[in-house]
């Protein structure tokens, strides 16, 4: 079975690790079976990167599996607001991050499997992999309709998506990484990954959106042990190799030197969002005050993250102009987030003369502006 | 880059070079060897060119990257400003769902990114010698030029990784 004693493989693992000039040492097999002991999103991708920085693949190939505790899971090129509910990510706790593939945005929880196949560039081929995760799952379950698409996806009766991919291709190695829905939930899958942003215009890249479907409504008997199980047999069957996963730790320095570094830079907020690609915002956003409605009309360029230019365009007199021209000023240069926003109109209101009326309009603004990010 | 996914496709589709376009240098600097030999575009094994002249250079993706990459969607590029050395990882390409690092080919300062390629980034496949440049950026030593792959080495290079 899969999960083979942890720590006696860890500290197999690090002597394996600890080689001088970082890596795994050279085995007489082709491949390297790992898993990940966390379910921390920010933990895995980093254990990636530090495999795809540190590991000399061209005699041996890896792969990698993990699963993760509730995370939306953004590429590398795409724009969270585009692509998901913040506020609602922030309401469940689940997590944001930013990968450093290509491709779609994708919802990770305990019930999705997640698999890397790191080779060098040139033996780099997402469809044989692909077909490798077919071929162990109809290994599993023969009658299982499942197949491969042309634009990399695993489709369950040939119209659910149970899979999807991305890679990332450096100097000399690669990486392939793809999901496989087991029995996540679905509910807060599609909640999360509809966007309620008015407005915004971008060139990042649009994830396409599919009907997924869960490995295990097709079949309860299976569980994600015997998925990992049978994918991983397969692996070393075709890499001719010893079926061993190996458990790693990836907050472990001495396995893995540098690496809590690399975990830290992909939780700052300038990846997961200053990494977006140049947007715009034009929208606008009726308030009810007294019996009364009032459109505001908002035009913003976001670049890195950062308000570059912003506009709002308000009726006249409603609020002091200077007052109003002071936050288009701060919000200029300022993150494109609730947290700063805030903090920023609090500091603008202390100013202000103590004015009830004035406060309550402040605040109705101030609360509208944070609805956009 | 998917070399196997393009061989798969078949001999018809095997990557070629396109001819160069011809040198936009006034007659009587055709005569200097030295901008003449400087202006003809040059390769690195990562498949990025570079020609310069005048002192700038201009870098983009060969015939053959942009062939194996498929439909770009996306390019990420550098700011104006940046200071890249030789093999310094400038930006990347999203095509296909996988993003391709870009390696500068030589050392220098950024002096310009093709805009065009924000609204249009198919201008990579469409164009990888023209219109869809990357960047420009200074030489700043220009001896790097000697150890990047002329047209005709580069040509058997990627014969060599097909074979």
């Amino acid at each position: 079975m899969v999960l083979r004693s942890s720590l006696k493989n860890c500290l197999q693992l690090s002597c394996v690790l600890r080689t001088p000039k970082a890596g795994f040492r050279s085995t007489t097999s082709g491949g390297l079976i790992i898993q990940s002991i966390s379910n921390d999103i920010y933990q895995n991708l980093a254990v990636e990167d530090w495999i795809h920085d540190h590991m000399n693949l061209e005699n041996q190939q890896v792969l990698f599996l993990w699963r993760n505790s509730p995370a939306v899971v953004i590429g590398r090129h795409q724009n969270p607001w585009q692509e998901c509910n913040l506020r609602l990510l922030r309401q469940k706790n689940i997590k944001l991050a930013r990968r450093r593939s290509g491709g779609g945005t994708v919802y990770h929880d305990l019930g999705n499997i997640n698999l890397t196949f790191f080779t060098t560039r040139k033996k780099y081929e997402r469809m044989e992999n692909l077909k490798l995760i077919v071929k162990a799952l109809k290994a599993l379950r023969p009658r299982l309709d499942v197949h491969v698409t042309d634009r990399y996806d695993i489709l369950l009766d040939r119209q659910y998506k149970i899979s999807g991919t991305a890679s990332k291709l450096g100097r000399t190695t690669a990486y392939h990484h793809c999901t496989l829905l087991c029995n996540a939930d679905k509910f807060v899958l599609s909640s999360v990954l509809k966007s309620p942003y008015k407005g915004l215009k971008s060139n990042a890249t649009p994830s396409v959106p599919a009907s997924v479907k869960n490995l295990f409504e097709e079949d309860p008997s299976l569980t994600c042990e015997m998925l990992l199980d049978a994918i991983a047999e397969e692996y070393a069957t075709q890499h001719q190799m010893d079926h061993h996963i190996t458990l790693i730790n990836p907050a472990d320095e001495t396995v893995l030197p540098g690496i809590n570094n690399k975990t830290k830079e992909l939780q700052t907020w300038e990846w997961v969002y200053g990494k977006t690609p140049k947007f715009s915002i034009n929208t606008c956003f009726s308030m009810v005050y007294k019996d009364s409605v009032l459109d505001v009309k908002v035009d913003m360029d976001v670049k890195h993250g950062r308000i570059e230019v912003c506009n709002i365009d308000l009726p006249e007199q409603w609020l002091p102009p200077a007052l109003c021209s002071e936050l288009v000023k701060s919000l200029t240069g300022s993150k494109f987030c609730p947290s700063e926003t805030t903090t920023l109109a609090t500091t603008l209101l202390r100013v202000c003369p103590q004015d009830d009326e004035l406060h309550s309009r402040w605040n109705l603004l101030c609360e509208n502006m944070l609805m956009l990010m | 880059m998917a070399w196997r996914a393009l061989r798969r496709v078949g001999p018809c589709l095997a990557p070629r070079l396109s001819p160069l376009p011809p040198l936009r240098l006034p007659a009587a600097r055709r005569l200097a060897t030295s901008s003449l030999v400087l202006s003809a575009r040059k390769f690195t094994d990562k498949h990025e060119w570079i020609s310069v002249e005048n002192g700038i250079g201009t870098v983009g993706i060969s015939n053959f990257a942009q062939e194996a990459l498929g439909d770009v969607v996306y390019c990420s590029l550098p700011e104006v400003g940046t200071k890249l050395s030789k093999h310094d990882e400038f930006g990347a390409l999203e095509s296909v769902k996988a993003a391709s690092e870009l390696y500068s080919p030589l050392s220098g300062e950024v002096t310009e990114i093709n805009a065009a390629l924000a609204d249009n980034p198919g201008l990579v496949n469409k164009s990888c010698y023209q219109d869809g440049w990357l960047i420009k950026m200074t030489v700043e030593n220009p001896a790097e030029l000697d150890e990047l792959m002329n047209e005709d080495a580069y040509e058997k290079y990627i014969k060599s990784i097909e074979d």
